[in-house]
């Protein structure tokens, strides 16, 4: 442990906890997934800087949207990041759920994630090397210790804004809304 | 050999061999379905795909039936395997076609898809629901004249930003 941080770990220790063990669930839709082996294998051993694959969204923290995100997959990353418990932190890869990136004009992609998930962080690259993958970790710490990844918060409260968004673009939702959304009692 | 027994027994068809396993047969719309069953019974047993392609200048769409045997061993004589492409032309506007499930029940999926993709209506399949699809489309997406950066711009463009809202 690095001792010149005794004195954050002392002050809120339950922060220091979340920021060493950020249990991911991966999104694997598009073609970042493909930079996820090498990173969480030997090669650059995400273990060192705490991150460890989970099974479910359940027990996961960090939620890693790896590649482009199409209608159908949206689908499925909304039910994943309203199933993870809180805190939440979501970072996304590549350039595609930045602005479409190179799906810029393509009829089935969303172009700007942010519009219906809040996003804490994005790796820009098509794709983001390794490296990249861990400079948007450690740049999360530091986001987090600034409590400024408050991606969890804006959802809460902003809910019935999101909520609107993901029923404009998917039609009715199946599921019933996770927090109480104003306007409608 | 194939092609001599296709010449003298369809009328109407067009034969290029332009690469060495690959047959290419154009016929008119009416006898898709014999050429099919021909080559099914002749060891072509194999459905690779059912293709489309929009000609919008011709206003056709053209079929796309590629074909095989499963194994080159099932067609006597055959030294190496030969791929067939059995092409034909449909109308563009309000398209109809026949299913072809009765001969090849893999084709089930490909005409689904043709159907999502490009609008074509075939008769007798038993389920054309939405396959790949989410959302409903005016045009189907896979057609010419579907402007995809104009819908980009009036369905995705017209998403409000959440977090604009939050800086205000």
């Amino acid at each position: 442990m690095d001792r010149n941080q005794l004195k954050k770990w002392f002050q809120n220790p339950v922060k220091m906890a979340h920021k060493y063990s950020l249990h991911v669930v991966y999104f694997c839709t598009g073609c970042g997934i493909i930079e996820i082996p090498p990173s969480i294998t030997a090669r650059w051993d995400a273990e060192r800087f705490g991150i460890i694959p989970v099974a479910t969204p359940r027990q996961a923290s960090l939620f890693i949207i790896a590649g482009y995100v199409s209608l159908k997959t949206l689908r499925s990353i909304i039910r994943t990041y309203e199933q993870m418990p809180e805190p939440k932190f979501t970072v996304s890869l590549g350039s595609c759920p930045i602005n479409g990136g190179m799906y810029y004009d393509s009829y089935n992609t969303i172009k700007h994630l942010e519009k219906y998930i809040p996003v804490d962080g994005m790796i820009a690259g098509c794709m983001p090397r390794p490296e990249a993958i861990f400079v948007g970790v450690t740049h999360l710490w530091t986001l987090i210790d600034k409590d400024m990844a408050d991606g969890y918060k804006r959802y809460r409260s902003n809910y019935s804004a999101y909520r609107a968004n993901q029923e404009k673009i998917l039609g009715k939702l199946e599921w019933p809304p996770l927090f109480p959304i104003h306007g409608e009692e | 050999m194939l092609k001599q027994e296709l010449e003298t027994t369809f009328d109407n068809i067009t034969i290029r061999m332009e690469k060495k396993n690959q047959l290419e047969l154009s016929i008119t719309k009416d006898g898709i379905m014999s050429v099919l069953s021909f080559l099914k019974n002749k060891g072509y047993d194999h459905l690779h795909v059912i293709s489309c392609v929009d000609w919008i200048d011709d206003k056709q769409l053209e079929l796309v039936y590629i074909l095989s045997a499963y194994m080159k061993q099932d067609v006597p004589g055959e030294t190496e395997q030969l791929n067939i492409l059995l092409k034909t032309r449909i109308g563009r506007d309000d398209p109809k076609y026949i299913t072809s499930i009765a001969l090849f029940p893999a084709a089930e999926p490909y005409e689904r898809e043709i159907h999502e993709m490009f609008g074509v209506d075939f008769l007798g399949h038993p389920r054309l629901t939405p396959l790949l699809l989410e959302r409903d489309y005016d045009i189907p997406p896979f057609r010419k004249d579907f402007d995809t950066k104009q819908y980009v711009d009036d369905v995705f463009g017209s998403v409000p930003s959440v977090e604009g809202e939050d800086k205000n």
